[in-house]
């Protein structure tokens, strides 16, 4: 059975991925259950698990429905970037996409999203394309979420860039290697952006030179200079969506959590493809009124808050259901990972260069750049979760990656002891692959989470029995 | 070809060159990358110590801080800072290599804590801007080693410790050229097993022994190899490995290895002051995959020694999970295969002797393809 990837002439994974999609447009508003089961009935197994993760419980199925129809559009956009004189860039998650939206001639495509998108929506997930990079020899031990994302590339047809950019050389390798080897092997130009391993004043300002030497290059390139106005109107828009950002992040705080677990899924793909857009305002707006309404009606989906998890590092992405609903179902929030934790400077929008000031302090402190180029990765990835963790009322924490992570891998053992010791917070190290499930399959990672939580969470939740003193 | 074994192999971490230094009351500073001015430590008064594993094969200790997923060669190293045996070490310098080697030094620090450490930040491209930063760095370095050690590191110092380090690159150049004739002098296994007694050593007495191996070896008969071989690829320190690949008739003609040609890189600079020069030097030679931009700069001059060495064939090598190699062996093998040069890529354990079988037949069908099978 594999319908759903019979590629048409012309269409690769990214295409694929999209022309399904396009179903979204004909499902009704107001979804009923019958229209969910339906749609699920419709699509192969694992579309089943994305149609399901997005649309079963009530609390999702309006937002990812304006969500997902709003997506499309900028991927068609995304599509019909070259044929409309604009210059297409695939950027990684660990890239403001804002600066490219600031010009008119560029249009900025990411990576991971590309990859995630295939993931759930084509048949056979992104084994395919994983197979494929290892046909051409590339390590088994790359990041399946870039790889998977930029595969298409070299099997053609389909969406090709004009150039690749990227900025985690230094704080995530196979992500900056991926990249560059995309640009090497494709021959089309890179364009790298430095975050130096150095918190000081000295390094942030080093940044901003690089940035403004960046941008040159960007603007020499699409025969396009920046401007002022255009900038600003981007990044007004863009700190719409914080302020929004500001408010969903208080929300988590509510117990039970009245944000559902999908959105923690819906803000990362926001951030790093929509961010700077009107669609990132509309949807997190919608995302905090849903959010209120559910705090106001006292409304979770299980019956009682078991757990509230902090996801270390990054979520699963490869089953919405059998990760996020299945989650929320078992009573078990997810507060957030290291994607979701930003750090926006107040903004000041009096000229290019204050702007382009606080646009390097957005790149320097992107999340996973922020922790994976600190000058200790495992020292700011501990801070950095901890707060989060702490701030949003966690009881445990839940590591989940890559193999490809090795700076995490390298450096988890420690964060484990330390945010034990700082925090008493214990944490369930999970290896696989968020983008595969050949590594670790989602019942084995339910099993895990099911096991953690009933014998240690809720333990540690229950009042310590003391012994009567005689 | 006896001449590692003539000068004797480096069986020991703590070896007797570095035994006698610390008996005389020198100071030791460990380093892993070759990113890292060892001119600048000499010239301080102490001895530049290029941290290695010496095919240790145990891990347990550095398996409790660090994955599986990480490469053993920085698991190996680990092992040896968790367990004691770089405790000699007075000062440590942390360079930003890769994610491994990162993790590797973060581990070391939390665990051992060492009185001076200092993390040398190096740019990941070479330019204007990338040059003044590193240039501040090696200031910054430079301070660090001063404050901990008490001493001042003069110009003067400096440019003595650059003569004496550009000496020894100049007779890696010699050494290399004796590899490289049709019936070689020096095999790959006996460079790469000076280069890890030499990175332990200061300049004028490695200078020494690379001068008094090669008045061994000059007049010497040469050997004609089955197989005339280049092998690229990181950081590893197994003289065995090499010995097990010549014993099969090769010879190494030449190297772009970390413990190896990629180590003496660096072209003196003529303008500015020493630290700049020094900073010049460095940043504009690292031939590694970690630099970016660079691809087509690191692969002409693969092509250009392939060349010039006359070589039947390439081995790239490099041990699991070094995603930087991985992936740029990728492009390797396409580029020199369309030049005519055959690749073999191997992905490899460090010192997993369990592997060495699979390495060899390998190799060996490797040489059969390329005409050089016994």
């Amino acid at each position: 059975m594999d319908k759903g990837f019979v590629m048409r002439e012309g269409e690769n994974g990214f295409e694929r991925a999209i022309n399904i999609l396009e179903m979204i447009y004909k499902l009704p508003d107001n979804l009923s259950e019958e229209d969910v089961e339906a749609a699920r009935d419709f699509v192969f197994p694992e579309l089943q698990n994305t149609v399901i993760g997005l649309l079963e419980l009530p609390a999702d199925r309006e937002l990812e429905l304006f969500f997902f129809r709003l997506l499309l559009g900028i991927f068609k956009e995304a599509q019909r970037a070259q044929e409309e004189g604009k210059k297409l860039v695939f950027i990684p998650f660990t890239f403001p996409p804002e600066i490219f939206y600031s010009f008119d001639n560029i249009f900025p495509l990411c990576t991971e999203i590309v990859g995630g998108l295939i993931t759930n929506i084509c048949y056979g997930q992104g084994e395919r394309f994983w197979d494929f990079a290892m046909g051409l020899g590339l390590p088994d031990s790359l990041c399946s979420a870039n790889t998977i994302g930029t595969m298409p590339l070299f099997m053609g047809p389909g969406i090709r860039p004009d150039a690749i950019v990227y900025n985690s050389a230094g704080s995530c390798n196979p992500n900056a290697k991926i990249h560059a080897f995309a640009s090497d092997y494709l021959g089309i130009p890179q364009f790298i952006l430095e975050k130096p391993v150095d918190e000081s004043a000295r390094g942030r300002e080093l940044h901003f030179e690089y940035l403004k030497r960046f941008i040159k290059e960007i603007e020499e390139w699409c025969g396009e200079e920046l401007k002022e106005e255009r900038l600003r109107e981007v990044m007004e828009r863009s700190y719409q969506a914080v302020e929004l950002y500001n408010e969903y992040w208080e929300l988590k705080k509510g117990r039970p959590c009245p944000v559902p677990n999908i959105f923690s899924m819906t803000l990362l793909v926001l951030r790093s493809q929509c961010w700077g857009r009107q669609e990132a305002v509309d949807v997190m707006q919608k995302m905090v009124d849903m959010s209120k309404e559910r705090l106001r009606k006292g409304e979770y989906t299980a019956a009682e808050e078991l757990a509230r998890v902090y996801i270390t590092y990054i979520y699963w992405f490869f089953d919405f259901a059998g990760y996020f609903t299945w989650m929320e179902k078992e009573g078990i929030t997810i507060l957030g990972d290291i994607l979701a934790i930003h750090y926006f400077p107040e903004m000041d929008f009096s000229s290019k260069e204050s702007m382009l000031r606080n646009v390097s302090d957005i790149v320097f402190d992107y999340p996973m750049t922020r922790q994976m180029g600190g000058e200790s990765i495992s020292l700011r990835w501990l801070d950095d979760i901890a707060y989060a963790a702490q701030d949003l009322g966690a009881d445990a924490c839940i590591f989940g990656g890559v193999h490809a992570c090795k700076h995490t891998l390298g450096t988890a053992a420690f964060f484990r002891r330390e945010m034990m010791k700082r925090l008493g917070l214990p944490t369930l190290m999970l290896t696989g692959d968020v983008f595969d499930k050949r590594h670790t399959p989602m019942e084995m990672f339910q099993e895990e989470v099911k096991t953690f939580v009933d014998q240690v969470v809720a333990r540690k939740r229950a009042p310590r029995k003391r012994k009567k003193v005689q | 070809m006896e001449a590692a074994t003539t000068l004797g192999r480096e069986r020991a971490i703590y070896n007797d060159y570095v035994r006698e230094w610390k008996d005389k009351g020198g100071k030791v500073v460990g380093y892993a990358c070759v990113a890292t001015p060892v001119e600048l430590i000499e010239a301080a008064g102490l001895l530049p110590y290029r941290i290695k594993a010496l095919g240790n094969p145990d891990t347990e200790l550095a398996d409790g801080e660090m994955s599986l997923f990480n490469c053993s060669f920085c698991r190996a190293c680990l092992q040896l800072g968790l367990d004691g045996t770089y405790d000699f070490l007075d000062g440590l310098v942390e360079t930003n290599g890769c994610d491994h080697i990162r993790a590797m030094f973060e581990n070391w620090q939390h665990q051992k804590d060492p009185d001076c450490f200092y993390y040398l930040k190096v740019p990941h491209f070479f330019r204007d801007d990338s040059l003044a930063y590193f240039t501040e760095e090696l200031e910054n370095l430079k301070k660090v080693l001063e404050g901990n050690f008490s001493i001042q590191v003069t110009d003067e110092a400096l440019e003595e410790a650059m003569r004496g380090w550009e000496e020894v690159r100049a007779k890696w150049r010699e050494l290399s050229a004796l590899r490289e004739l049709d019936e070689p002098k020096v095999s790959g296994s006996e460079a790469v097993a000076l280069e890890v007694r030499g990175s332990s050593m200061r300049s004028e007495d490695f200078s020494r022994m690379l001068s008094r191996f090669m008045e061994e070896r000059v007049d010497a008969a040469g050997t004609r190899p089955a197989a005339r071989l280049m092998v690229c690829g990181p950081a590893t320190d197994e003289v065995e490995w090499f010995e097990e690949i010549e014993g099969m008739g090769a010879v190494i003609v030449a190297d772009a290895l970390c413990f190896g040609a990629r180590a003496f890189a660096q072209e003196p600079v003529e303008e500015g002051t020493p630290l700049q020069r020094l900073a010049e030097s460095y940043l504009s030679s690292i031939l590694c995959p970690r630099m970016y931009k660079e691809y087509a700069r690191r692969r002409d001059l693969i092509l250009e020694t392939a060349r010039r060495a006359r070589v039947d064939g390439v081995i790239y090598l490099y041990n699991k999970f070094c995603d930087l190699h991985g992936v740029d062996s990728v492009l390797v093998r396409r580029d020199l295969e369309e030049a005519g040069i055959p690749v073999l890529v191997l992905e490899k354990e460090y010192s997993a002797k369990a592997d060495i079988g699979r390495v060899k037949t390998r190799v060996q069908a490797f040489m059969e393809r390329i005409g050089g099978g016994a």
